[in-house]
């Protein structure tokens, strides 16, 4: 496991020759070693196409490749980081809520509109994540930022679970999520619980969730 | 039935029940659940109305169903406070949830209030169960007995609970109306028997200033 976390807020990452590491811009706090940083244009993996892809999805957080033979401490506005682990199923994440992830995670930019049509992108504009939202997929793991910090919630194909969508982070596994609204006139005249849109993840995987309604 | 998952996720698990909570504070739940507002902290025509001329609005959703549901507040810290028919005094936005079997109402505090940068209102909690509270910080718990008073900073009381009065208690002096004072110039004094929690952080308050 190349992530180790020291405290809640920061991790220790093992930098070895070949074994190329991702992180966002900015979020090394030390190293040891012999590491360098080399900013990444293309904002991640793949070729001009994957770049101008994340472009025109927003999602292209500025990232940099880390290589080297080393161990560095990575933090980010004092938020918490949850280190995941993945062994080749499909994470669905923010892209500015990633810390850093293994170069052998392969990164992709997902249409919300694929999962559910016009009901997917109206989805995104909600929870804030966009019409657009990253993937990593394959044998590795990643470090994900959150506020406050961050439970796991099983999801079984008995049991749907809903998430708050300003609490989502990220969820993997075989999952399809849709918007349920729980709309009713109380809303409409403004006597709403505050609990009118939520996400609701039903298959078999696992969603994480901040203790915290705040975006990054 | 609360338990706490860490220290800022408070879990309920639910069946068929319900909860009062904060409105918009839940962040997942699992099972099916119905959320309704409450208007006046439901307490009825009269609440409402104390509450509006108190400035201690509570805007609270009633939680009913099966399943478990999670609540959390902008990642602050919760506690958990057991109720056997006694009374909790806590500020309207530091109570996350409580059990639908409490009753809720409001007290006046008196000078205490204006000092602690909360009004002059307070919000009780009484009867037979469990509420959960949020705090700046892991809130310590502070027991007061008759031999024991205990005095507070107003800034960092979070709530408190038992048989127990309370005085403010001031340090003014010739240096403080100077500007030079410690930033102590107020503290709560609480005397009786009971418990008061407090957190590690001081809300802003106007003891704070001088």
């Amino acid at each position: 496991m190349p992530f180790r976390e020291i405290n809640s807020r920061i991790v220790e990452a093992t930098v070895l020759p070949g074994r190329r590491l991702f992180s966002q811009r900015g979020a090394m706090l030390a190293y040891q070693g012999e590491v360098s940083f080399t900013p990444n244009v293309q904002g991640g993996q793949g070729g001009v196409m994957s770049m101008i892809g994340r472009r025109m999805a927003n999602e292209d957080t500025p990232l940099m490749s880390v290589e080297g033979s080393g161990t560095v401490l990575f933090g980010h506005g004092g938020h918490h980081v949850q280190v995941i682990d993945l062994t080749g199923e499909t994470l669905y994440v923010e892209a500015d809520r990633l810390l850093a992830f293994e170069g052998t995670l392969q990164q992709g930019t997902m249409f919300m509109g694929s999962q559910g049509g016009v009901m997917g992108m109206v989805r995104g504009q909600i929870s804030g994540q966009g019409l657009f939202t990253t993937t990593l997929k394959g044998h590795g793991s990643v470090a994900v930022m959150a506020h406050g910090g961050v439970f796991e919630v099983p999801i079984t194909p008995q049991r749907p679970v809903h998430v708050d969508p300003q609490a989502y982070v990220a969820h993997h596994g075989d999952v399809r999520n849709k918007l349920s609204t729980a709309l009713g006139w109380r809303d409409m005249v403004g006597r709403g619980s505050g609990e009118a849109f939520q996400l609701e993840l039903s298959g078999s995987g696992t969603v994480f969730v901040q203790a915290s309604e705040e975006k990054l | 039935m609360f338990r706490l998952q860490g220290s800022k996720v408070l879990a309920v698990d639910m069946t068929g029940d319900a909860v009062k909570a904060k409105n918009g504070s839940m962040v997942a739940y699992d099972g099916q659940m119905a959320f309704k507002k409450m208007s006046g902290g439901g307490e009825g025509l009269r609440g409402m109305v104390t509450r509006r001329l108190t400035g201690e609005q509570m805007t609270v959703m009633e939680v009913r169903g099966q399943g478990t549901c999670w609540f959390a507040d902008r990642a602050s810290e919760i506690n958990l406070v057991d109720l056997q028919g006694d009374k909790l005094y806590v500020e309207s936005s530091n109570l996350l949830a409580t059990d639908a079997g409490l009753r809720t109402g409001t007290s006046f505090t008196g000078l205490r209030g204006a000092s602690q940068g909360n009004g002059l209102f307070t919000t009780t909690v009484e009867g037979h169960g469990r509420a959960a509270i949020t705090s700046d910080g892991p809130a310590v718990v502070l027991r007061v007995s008759p031999q024991f008073p205990l005095t507070v900073d107003p800034g960092a009381y979070v709530a408190h609970q038992g048989n127990v009065r309370q005085s403010l208690q001031s340090g003014v002096t010739f240096r403080t109306l100077m500007g030079e004072g410690g930033g102590e110039a107020f503290q709560i004094r609480f005397e009786g028997d009971g418990l008061v929690y407090v957190q590690p952080s001081e809300r802003n308050t106007i003891a704070g200033d001088v």
